[in-house]
């Protein structure tokens, strides 16, 4: 690994970094306060009212609505906050490798004596890096401003949600380096990551209402995001680790790989 | 000992031609200028050479390492300064040489000196540089550490004569204490400046390789004359190394001089009275199609060099 090219990653970032990590600090603090406004017995009978297609669409059957757990899920981190952590992924790994190339710095860094699976790897760990940063932002505010608000995360349950984040987000950053890997254009490598993260959403979606899209339900990484499920005490299916482990871990060998061979001007 | 040898080095981009069958040598403490038009090959096999683009076939060795993809340890020894300047536009010209310091293990023993010669004010974020000023921190970022083997993708683009003449000023300083440049251009007159062989290169293809004396003999100056008193139009006709002459009115000639028959030029034009001279050299593609013609037939490169017309 090289930290000269670490340095300069995170100061190349760091606006979008803090944008990203303020924005979810503010909303993960703005829905821990909205909680006993809305929680409770009058968001169960506002649930309750719900086509169950409404439902659906905030996140999956799997969670009780009307718990504090159910809450998070619908309002916050089935929805926007994928959207928001997904984005700021995208534009992340999308600069990694095919950004740097489109933009023409890559001939500049690579000119250097620095070999191509150092650098990959770097932005490998530089990713990482960033995942744990936005889960921070994430969920410290939560289990810090919560017992205000009537939240009360118990210390594993806020370490299983942490990681189970952190997976979710492994699984999406790892696909985002490699499709940054394969393209010349950081824009078309977002994209593309975009066009399947949306796939799976609808997938999710249609498979809530209709059996015809659960053939996808096994390798769909949104249908197994259920932090609902962890804030509740409960347990989320173990393949959902799996599945994110393996995604990640695959595609970011992958990423390192395809690098290490590919034209980078 | 040569720094740079090619082997049929061809890479092709899909069907596109890149460079073909490029088979060269930079001897060791030269400056090699490898010349040619836009889009004929240069700056794709300057990649190949520091393992930034792979080969479609071929092979090649820098300071005596075989290329590869992954060359760190050899990009050590090279400086390279690419022909399309892109650094971090938000990031100042200091960052950028503490990003090079970091990692060379160090700052280059030229850096200061160069700064004070190119008068550079590393202070400045990239987005406010000039074109001109993003040059020269590009040639500070690659000559800075004072490597073994230089290589310029066209260095003086975007600069003023002035720092023209101090890149090539420091070139000369560099190849006397033993570096070797490789230096890209299709601007005749700077290879002709600072080289001492020169590579000739063609869509693709290397046409010819020559010293850079035998070069200057292949220079063409468009000529046009203006008489003070109509003259013969036959003037120049029976001087050597004139063609395409043309007389436009009583008082007007136009003419192509090759190599050194400007002298003899000079020298007629002497015998009558002269309002206005004007004498411009030709461009790179007039000295291509008339000196390095390829052949349609076979579709292989001929250089015609020494074919000169009497």
């Amino acid at each position: 690994m090289s930290w000269t090219l670490l340095r300069g990653t995170f100061t190349q970032r760091r606006t979008s970094i803090l944008w990203y990590s303020v924005s979810l600090i503010a909303y993960s603090w703005l829905m821990t306060w909205f909680y006993p406004q809305i929680g409770g017995g009058q968001y169960a009978d506002l649930i309750e009212n719900m086509p169950p297609e409404m439902l659906a669409l905030f996140g999956g059957t799997e969670v009780d609505f009307a718990t504090l757990g159910g809450y998070f899920q619908t309002e916050y981190l089935g929805l926007m906050w994928m959207l928001i952590v997904a984005s700021a992924l995208i534009i992340f790994a999308g600069k990694a490798f095919a950004g740097e190339i489109g933009a023409g710095t890559m001939e500049f860094v690579l000119a250097q004596p620095i070999s191509r699976v150092r650098f990959a790897i770097t932005r490998v760990v530089a990713l990482l890096i960033y995942i744990v940063v936005l889960a921070a932002a994430s969920f410290v505010p939560i289990a810090l401003f919560g017992p205000s608000y009537d939240i009360n995360l118990s210390a594993a349950v806020f370490g299983k949600l942490f990681a189970f984040g952190c997976m979710f987000m492994f699984a999406v950053g790892g696909f985002s380096l490699l499709m940054s890997s394969l393209f010349r254009d950081g824009g078309r490598a977002g994209a593309i990551t975009a066009g399947v993260m949306g796939t799976f959403w609808i997938a999710d979606l249609v498979s809530n209402v209709s059996e015809a899209a659960e053939v996808i339900d096994p390798i769909n990484i949104v249908t197994y995001w259920q932090p609902g499920k962890i804030i509740n005490g409960d347990a989320v299916a173990p393949e959902a680790w799996w599945i994110y482990g393996v995604i990640g871990v695959v595609s970011l060998i992958a990423s390192v790989l395809v690098f290490r061979r590919r034209d980078v001007a | 000992m040569d720094v740079i040898t090619t082997r049929g080095l061809t890479k092709f981009y899909g069907k596109t031609r890149g460079v073909e069958s490029l088979s060269m040598s930079v001897p060791a403490g030269s400056v090699y200028g490898f010349l040619g038009p836009n889009g004929a090959g240069k700056t794709t096999t300057i990649r190949c050479l520091l393992g930034m683009l792979k080969p479609t076939a071929g092979d090649a060795e820098v300071l005596g390492e075989r290329i590869t993809l992954d060359g760190a340890a050899l990009r050590r020894r090279i400086g390279y300064v690419a022909g399309e300047v892109n650094l971090y536009e938000r990031q100042t010209g200091r960052w950028h040489l503490d990003y090079v310091a970091g990692f060379r293990g160090g700052r280059g023993v030229l850096e200061a000196e160069l700064l004070e010669r190119f008068d550079f004010d590393p202070g400045r974020k990239v987005k406010e540089l000039s074109k001109g000023n993003k040059q020269k921190l590009a040639l500070i970022l690659g000559m800075a550490h004072d490597p073994e083997l230089l290589i310029l993708d066209e260095p003086t683009s975007g600069l003023d004569p002035l720092n023209q003449e101090a890149v090539y000023a420091v070139i000369d300083e560099r190849v006397a204490a033993g570096r070797t440049v490789f230096l890209s251009s299709h601007v005749l007159s700077e290879v002709e400046r600072v080289c001492s062989r020169v590579g000739i290169i063609r869509s693709g293809r290397l046409a010819a390789e020559e010293d850079v004396r035998s070069l200057l003999g292949k220079r063409l100056r468009d000529l046009t004359v203006t008489f003070a008193r109509p003259v013969q139009p036959a003037l120049l006709d029976d001087v050597i190394g004139v063609d395409s002459v043309m007389v436009l009115g009583e008082t007007q000639l136009t003419a192509r001089i090759k190599g050194d028959a400007i002298d003899a030029v000079i020298k007629r034009l002497a015998s009558v009275e002269i309002s206005d001279l004007r004498i411009s050299h030709a461009s790179l593609e007039d000295v291509f199609l008339e000196f390095y013609r390829h052949t349609d037939a076979d579709d292989e490169p001929r250089a015609v060099a020494g074919r000169e017309e009497a």
